[in-house]
């Protein structure tokens, strides 16, 4: 079948399989930026936004994301680029796999929770698995920006 | 997942005669059927049908088939209503991402023996609604499948209830050992367990123990616990012996009716 994908505001059209998840068809497209981790629904590698909302695209159906609006981290390329500095600061990234998925959760959280506590992040954040950093240099990261978005 | 042909019916009647007629099977959030080798035929994609709600109608909360675990741990409504309870019961699996993604429709349908909201519904004496109008108990629905093809459309539950969720793993992110669930009616107690790792069931023999008492003492919450661990059937897998599951329930129904009793 053919699908059309509105992927960081480009309209693509895309074949593909009915049973296909959208990591592929949105690689297969191009957006190498979409990491497949453990493609089980358990590590958070392949994050993208669906209208606005952090989903798994490992786990997400590709046809029924026609005519929602998918959003992966070259589409927020600048605010992702800020938030990377302070990751980069604190030695949170170290392979990288995990940073884009990592860091559309986090502008996601940014977005939902106001001001939200270390509990909270790590609540919010427990679907992003990271096999390098032991994640306290990434909760650090996460404090220092938020609090400077604050500021 | 395979996927041989895609059907998006525009309403629920056609959804309804894609699953019956034609052997059709149903999409909720496809996060559980996509790690199936089957082939499916048809899939019949339940998204654009207006099954994602929560809201009040007829003195009841009614929850759509659609509806992600997401929507209900962040529903000011059913907060309102069960204070933490949805959040406690949903918010350890996986991540946010996932949870999105899955739907109330895809675990109920499921009956899956591991399931925390399961549990959760079957204490709360939910009821199931099947398109285009069959009510069940969830416990009976659990216990003993629709026998044949079903659409179901939404879930009844009470309009409030005191209730407290209670669960053990061994990581975060995995599959509960065992998990249950206590509520109290305002007439009466219901204690389910669920994951044992068989499906949720209810604990009738400690829920006639404590009858309509609504301050049971620690004595009685004890006993209650013990005959809830005694009146169940455990299996082993992977994650924990089916002894290790009797022993470690009743601390977890004693936490919980104590919670709820307050
Ligand atoms: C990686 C992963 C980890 C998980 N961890 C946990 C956990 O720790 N605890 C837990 O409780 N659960 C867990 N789950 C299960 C999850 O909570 C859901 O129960 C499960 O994914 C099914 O929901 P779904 O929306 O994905 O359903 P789907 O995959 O879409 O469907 C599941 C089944 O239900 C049928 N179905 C769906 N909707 C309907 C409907 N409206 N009418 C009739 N039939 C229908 C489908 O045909 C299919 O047979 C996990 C799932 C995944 C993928
Ligand atoms: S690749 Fe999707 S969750 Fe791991
Ligand atoms: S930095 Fe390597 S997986 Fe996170």
């Amino acid at each position: 079948m053919t699908i059309r994908l509105n992927v960081n505001g480009k309209q693509n059209t895309i074949d593909c399989q009915a049973g296909e998840m959208l990591t592929e068809v949105l690689r297969r497209a191009g957006y190498l930026e979409v990491k497949k981790g453990c493609d089980t629904g358990n590590c958070g590698a392949c994050t993208v936004l669906v209208d606005g909302k952090p989903v798994l695209s490992c786990s997400y159906l590709a046809a029924r994301a026609e005519g929602r609006e998918i959003t992966t981290i070259q589409g927020l390329a600048e605010e992702a680029r800020a938030f990377a500095r302070f990751l980069t600061a604190e030695g949170a990234d170290q392979c990288g796999f995990c940073a884009p998925g990592f860091a559309l959760t986090v502008l996601s959280m940014k977005k939902e929770l106001h001001n939200p506590d270390e509990a909270e992040i790590r609540h919010y954040l427990a679907g992003n698995l990271c096999r390098c950093s032991g994640y306290e240099g990434q909760i650090r990261a996460i404090k220092k920006y938020l609090e400077a978005e604050h500021a | 997942m395979e996927i041989l042909e895609y059907a998006r019916p525009r309403n629920m009647d056609e959804a309804f005669r894609l699953i019956r007629e034609r052997r059709g099977t149903a999409i909720g959030g496809a996060a559980w059927l996509r790690t199936n080798t089957k082939i499916m035929t048809l899939g019949v994609d339940l998204a654009g049908l207006g099954l994602e709600y929560i809201r009040e109608a007829g003195g009841c909360i009614e929850i759509g088939a659609m509806t992600t675990y997401r929507e209900l741990e962040t529903s000011p409504l059913l907060k309102s209503r069960f204070g933490s309870l949805f959040d406690a019961t949903v918010s350890h699996v996986v991540g946010i991402q996932l949870r999105n993604i899955i739907t109330v429709g895809g675990t109920v349908a499921g009956r899956y023996g591991f399931s925390d909201l399961n549990t959760t519904l079957c204490a709360l004496g939910a009821k199931v609604v099947f398109y285009p109008g069959q009510t069940l108990a969830l416990a009976d629905f659990i216990e003993k499948g629709a026998g044949g093809p079903f659409l179901l459309e939404k879930i009844l539950l009470p309009a409030s209830m005191k209730a407290a969720y209670q669960q053990m793993r061994i990581s975060e992110n995995d599959f509960p050992i065992i998990n249950t669930t206590s509520a109290w009616t305002g007439s009466g107690w219901r204690i389910a367990v669920g994951s044992r790792p068989a499906a949720t069931r209810l604990c009738r023999r400690a829920m006639a123990f404590l009858g309509d008492e609504p301050r049971p003492s620690d004595e009685k919450i004890a006993s209650a616990s013990q005959i809830a661990a005694d009146e169940l059937q455990f299996g082993s897998d992977i994650r924990a012996s089916a002894e290790y599951r009797r022993e470690i329930l009743p601390a977890l129904v004693r936490r919980a009716l104590v919670e709820v009793r307050g």
